[in-house]
């Protein structure tokens, strides 16, 4: 049962994730399990200092382990499964090597949760290093995601000459785009790390590290359901030795009931049936640790006031010295380039969880995480990187998956006054301007006519309007030339709001990302223009005096 | 696109292609058909009933497409826009040159463009891949892989040498052109000729190193459509090729199977730039002319003119 329940979570989880693509129906919450994280809503909103709506899901898990008691560590968390899962597959035969001096160190989660908190309280996102429900979305998106297409590209490429034979041509031409990330090899590790230490104890993470089983735990004992030990028990210690969680103490008949995910191992595999789980209203007296009746003596967590405050403190601290770097004043100015409809910088680093489902779901592959660009609170979060792939003007899926809107959801029109930068011609770069050469590849590719020609020294030369550029990125993607690209975004004029409408920013600023087919009348006119740094002021210097008739490029 | 099979020698290749460009200079058609009095065949009309009344004109599609053969259809699907953007060839158009491709006993069709955006995207918005869903052994396919394309060499070539195309077009023995009629701001228009180069991989160069406008002539000495048909029921007139700009819409829908001639009208369709221009005045066109690709000049064309 609790398998079954185990694997169908594994599932419900992989497919919501293969779900989150551009095209992604609004209905369907493809963020659900993060959203569900009651750790990760709770730094968020501590960091944020707001409520955020969608993050409130956590109130389920909260209210349910209330009923039923850490429930979520047992059959739901997907990391679980996956260290079950890992577990089953690589050490099933080993001797079980329950570390025994190690029951002091349980005390580590609590000191991490807490210092997690304590961080986000100080305005410092750092949960998403260790919170499993993150920590799983990475390695899917940067790792599982990547090697499943690359696997099927090659068993497709094998077959290829089958396929062409057999003349089913869609088949024989299929080929699935190949995504790739910065730090995948990174999150590859620490993945790779938390599986191994289960080498040392089954559900070693869980046992001892990982903050949102220590959040439950604190309130799991209020659950329905308890462990019982009858007089039947005759101290074989197999229940000891089965529990995944170490939740039995060294008396069989006491157990660590914040441990307990209620797997009822113990009551499996107990040969003389001594172990029942019944249902009784708990009161304090469980938190407490109090003994409930004959066979029903519970630890109470194993965390002192002292240790709490250690650890809040610890986390203020390790906020303060994270934020207290040039890092933090350079924060707006720094050269990278957000997913449209990110909220302004300050609050994006605090809110933003690194799950990395806004990077699986984009459709060019232009999200990528950051490892050092600014700083250790950044680490991971998504930039453009427009020299690799543009933003696709026809999608808004990133902040439709985002679970603590640190890119807010967005409708088409809004996402697409959600500027994220400007193009910057680099004229020394530039085919046209420095080689006189034929190339016109930015305008073509242009979704709303910012590069417009004009005449310079005899010759037709591309200018951007900042006002129509609202930084997709296609025409530095694009360049030509090799290496850095003669047009770049930069984030200057960038719009980044908390709330409110895009479009009426945009309209006040005076920007227009619409088609105005007026434009390419340029090409047919001799300006005659001075080039200039300042763009704005070539805007107004539209040439009043009669264009002399030429013609556009290409035409003799 | 016979010229290509697997088992064609090199010297094979040369006389056939030599023989080709000896046809066309001449000025005499491949095909020689009872229907063939016409150079051009210019359909006013919706997309749908116009297309199918030019392959009447054009003597039917059977002209070019035998029974049990592969056809590839190369419409321009590069931009994830839809069609009243002007930037795609019409879905219509594609749908119906498809069916009368099966109609003819054609086994698979395949249409097929090198996008500029990620296929899916473009399949989708450009509104072909629906337009072709009813139809039976009608694939419509995106290509962004290097692996989907075999490098040729082009033995009259002036700045190309060789070139690297689309495989399916070297071993399908039909290729017909889907283009649209739009502008483009580094050849002017851009139509069957210029849409040649979403059959090879790397075009970069065509902008950065190579005169565009040579080697697009040199391009169509070695990709040769059996037919074109030009899609000018819409004219991109200016922001062209991706848009947005200006869409005109000529209701116009040109066919022939001498591609410079087919441009050539599809110039004097519509004002680009806000100015008229005639064939000659496209310098590639002009270059292809020159190269013996084809006609240029209108009057010297018959053409065959109806309604849909």
């Amino acid at each position: 049962m609790r398998t079954f329940v185990q694997a169908f979570s594994l599932i419900l989880f992989s497919t919501l994730f293969i779900f989150t693509t551009y095209k992604l129906p609004d209905w369907l919450p493809a963020d659900m399990y993060l959203r569900l994280d009651p750790l990760i809503g709770l730094s968020a909103i501590l960091a944020g200092k707001e409520v955020i709506g969608r993050t409130l899901w956590f109130l389920m898990i909260i209210g349910t382990t209330l009923v039923i008691g850490r429930f979520f560590c047992g059959y739901f968390c997907p990391m679980g499964v996956t260290i079950d899962l890992g577990h089953y597959l690589l050490w099933r035969r080993n001797k079980i090597s329950v570390l025994k001096s190690a029951e002091s160190f349980r005390k580590a989660k609590f000191f991490l949760l807490f210092i997690f908190l304590g961080a986000a309280l100080a305005g410092v996102s750092l949960t998403y290093l260790m919170d499993p429900l993150p920590l799983l979305t990475r390695f899917y998106t940067f790792i599982l995601y990547p090697l499943v297409i690359t696997l099927i590209n090659l068993s497709i490429d094998l077959l290829r000459p089958i396929f062409h034979a057999l003349g089913w041509v869609g088949l024989s031409h299929l080929h699935y785009a190949q995504p790739v990330f910065y730090m995948a090899l990174i999150t590859f590790l620490i993945f790779a790390g938390i599986i191994t230490l289960n080498r040392l104890a089954p559900r070693f993470w869980c046992r001892y590290l990982c903050p949102l089983g220590a959040l439950l735990s604190f309130i799991s004992p209020l659950g329905l359901w308890k462990r019982r030990v009858s007089k039947e028990c005759n101290e074989c210690l197999k229940c000891q030795r089965d529990c995944p969680m170490g939740a039995v103490e060294e008396d069989p008949r006491r157990t660590r009931l914040p441990e307990c995910i209620q797997c009822q191992t113990c009551a499996h595999v107990c040969p003389q049936g001594a172990i029942t789980f019944p249902a009784s209203i708990s009161s304090a007296k469980a938190l407490a640790g109090e003994k409930y009746g004959p066979g029903g003596e519970y630890s109470p967590v194993d965390f002192s006031r002292r240790g709490f405050l250690y650890s809040v403190s610890g986390g203020l601290t390790v906020a303060f010295l994270a934020d207290r770097t040039p890092f933090t004043p350079l924060k707006e100015k720094r050269q990278l380039i957000r997913p449209p409809g990110a909220l302004p910088e300050t609050n994006f680093l605090k809110v933003c969880i690194r799950c990395g489902e806004c990077m699986k779901s984009c459709p060019t592959n232009t999200l990528q995480p950051c490892l050092w660009e600014s700083g250790l609170p950044g680490l991971w979060t998504p930039r453009m990187d427009l020299r690799f792939a543009a933003c696709e003007q026809e999608c808004n899926v990133c902040g439709k998956v985002c679970p603590t809107q640190a890119i807010r959801s967005l409708p088409l029109e809004e996402k697409t006054h959600a500027k994220v930068g400007t193009a910057v011609l680099l004229k020394e770069m530039c085919l046209v301007w420095a080689q006189d050469k034929l190339c016109l590849i930015c305008d073509e590719i242009c979704p709303y006519n910012a590069i417009v020609f004009r005449t310079v020294e005899g010759y037709r030369r591309p200018f951007v309007i900042a006002s129509r550029c609202n930084g997709c990125g296609f025409c530095e993607q694009k360049c030509p030339i090799h290496g850095e690209s003669a047009i770049i975004v930069v984030p200057s004029g960038e719009i980044r709001l908390k709330e409110g409408s895009y479009v009426k920013e945009a309209k006040k600023l005076e920007l227009e990302f619409k088609p105005d087919p007026g434009d390419d009348k340029f090409i047919l006119e001799e300006s005659g223009l001075k080039v200039e740094g300042d763009k704005k002021e070539g805007e107004k210097l539209l040439p009043q005096e009669k264009p002399k008739p030429s013609k556009p490029k290409g035409f003799l | 696109m016979k010229n290509f099979g697997r088992k064609i020698t090199r010297r094979d290749f040369l006389k056939s292609a030599a023989a080709g460009a000896a046809l066309t200079l001449v000025g005499k058609p491949v095909f020689s058909n009872a229907k063939d009095e016409y150079d051009l065949v210019v359909i006013s009309g919706d997309p749908a009933p116009a297309t199918r009344r030019a392959l009447e004109a054009m003597g039917g599609i059977s002209r070019f497409v035998k029974k049990g053969q592969r056809v590839v259809l190369k419409p321009n699907m590069s931009f994830p826009r839809p069609p009243e953007s002007g930037c795609n060839t019409h879905p219509q158009v594609v749908a119906t040159v498809a069916q009368a491709c099966l109609e003819a006993g054609a086994q698979q069709v395949m249409v097929m463009d090198y996008t500029l955006s990620r296929p899916e995207l473009c399949l989708e918005r450009s509104g072909i891949r629906q337009a072709c869903k009813p139809l039976k052994n009608v694939h419509v396919i995106g290509i962004e892989e290097r692996k989907f394309f075999r490098e040729i060499k082009i033995p009259q070539g002036k700045v190309l040498d060789h070139v690297e195309v689309l495989r399916e077009v070297l071993e399908s023995p039909v290729l017909i052109s889907l283009p649209v009629t739009k502008s483009h701001s580094a050849t002017g228009v851009s139509m069957g000729i210029k849409g040649l180069m979403g059959l090879i991989w790397d075009r970069k160069s065509f902008h950065d190193k190579y005169n565009i406008n040579q080697a697009l002539a040199d391009l169509a000495t070695v990709i040769k459509p059996q037919l074109t048909i030009l899609d000018a029921s819409r004219a991109l007139v200016n922001g062209g090729p991706g848009g947005p700009g200006e869409v005109q819409k000529p209701n116009l829908i040109i066919a022939g199977v001498d591609p410079v001639a087919v441009d050539s009208y599809g110039v004097t369709v519509a004002p680009w730039y806000g100015q008229n221009f005639k064939g000659r005045q496209v310098e590639h066109l002009l270059v292809a002319h020159q190269r013996g690709l084809g006609k240029i000049d209108l009057d010297q064309l018959r053409i065959f003119k109806g309604k849909a």
